[in-house]
């Protein structure tokens, strides 16, 4: 007897959710290296907290039996890392894209799936507004975190 | 029931202008509405428009409202303190894009009752009480977004779920 499936949606919801957090953890080394001090710990305590949402999507994903797609080797960033301003400008875009991802994934989830996916776009969205004042933009926030323009 | 309407009114509006009504008239009064439900359907009648069954509440009007009310706080705090300007005024427009963007979702236009601040949220002219105010208003508002989006419909999950987000964001953005 075939299992029966969950609809191709969730799956490629979380899937793209996942190769979002791979990207984002692949961005956070060049951001990293570019910033020093309190920005450099708060890259740091941001790349983990990707990781831990990468973990916690694989193990999601395979416990649900579900194919979780590979990370890659590399990802092409949209603007070169040079200094520390476009290494913060790349850290607000970071988690602006990757916000998308997780809100994206809220209509085909449901339950603790649902939460997690709206906790994740949450800290997502917080720490882009936290980028966005350490690299002195204004206003910090935007209306619609996730939202695509 | 073209007939029962005009008379029903004339006496509702003298009844209430009038201090001196008597209990005959509100009986008479009574009386007419009583034959105008059997001459037929009131509906459309001036007299019963306020108590015309409204389409069901949608849910999130609660939500709307809070976002209404949110926004009236903000407003309010900046007019006390406008050395707050730049910190408040795009979140208060958050609120009202969210306020705005729900509104469309119920397919009418947003309730009259438009929040207005509470007391005592910029009063004194303490900026960091006010600031601590609006903080813990928008936490509050963070959880009712939250709570809502986990039951909410897969077509109003991702809305609620930016809802939920800016008001966390607005809490980080007020520290």
């Amino acid at each position: 007897m075939i299992r029966r499936q969950t609809p191709s949606g969730p799956a490629q919801a979380l899937a793209d959710a996942l190769a979002a957090e791979y990207a984002a953890i692949f961005a956070y080394a060049p951001i990293g290296v570019r910033l020093t001090d309190a920005a450099r710990t708060a890259a740091r305590r941001a790349e983990a907290a990707h990781r831990a949402r990468r973990d916690a999507l694989v193990l999601q994903l395979s416990a649900a039996g579900d194919p979780a797609p590979a990370d890659k080797a590399g990802y092409a960033l949209p603007f070169p890392v040079t200094d520390a301003a476009s290494a913060l400008r790349l850290a607000v875009e970071v988690e602006e894209r990757t916000a998308a991802f997780w809100r994206a994934a809220l209509p085909h989830t449901t339950g603790a799936d649902r939460n997690r996916a709206l906790a994740a776009l949450t800290d997502c969205a917080v720490r882009a507004t936290r980028w966005r004042r350490t690299a002195g933009v204004n206003p910090v926030t935007v209306a619609f975190p996730g939202r695509p323009d | 029931m073209v007939l029962t309407c005009p008379v029903a009114k004339g006496r509702t509006r003298q009844h209430d202008r009038g201090p001196g009504h008597s209990r005959r008239n509100l009986l008479r009064v009574g009386a007419l509405l009583a034959l105008g439900g059997a001459t037929g359907p009131l509906t459309g009648c001036d007299l019963f428009d306020g108590d015309e069954p409204d389409p069901a509440p949608d849910p999130l009007e609660p939500l709307a409202a809070e976002a209404r009310e949110l926004a009236a706080r903000h407003r309010a705090a900046l007019a006390a303190d406008p050395g707050l300007t730049k910190t408040l005024t795009p979140i208060a427009e958050a609120h009202e894009a969210h306020a705005a963007e729900l509104a469309k979702l119920f397919g009418r236009p947003a309730s009259a009752s438009s929040g207005t601040p509470s007391a005592g949220a910029s009063a004194g002219g303490d900026r960091r009480a006010t600031l601590t105010g609006l903080r813990e208003a928008e936490q509050r508002g963070r959880e009712s977004a939250a709570k809502l989006c986990a039951g909410a419909p897969a077509e109003r999950a991702a809305l609620l779920g930016s809802i939920a987000a800016a008001r966390a964001t607005h809490v980080e953005a007020l520290k």
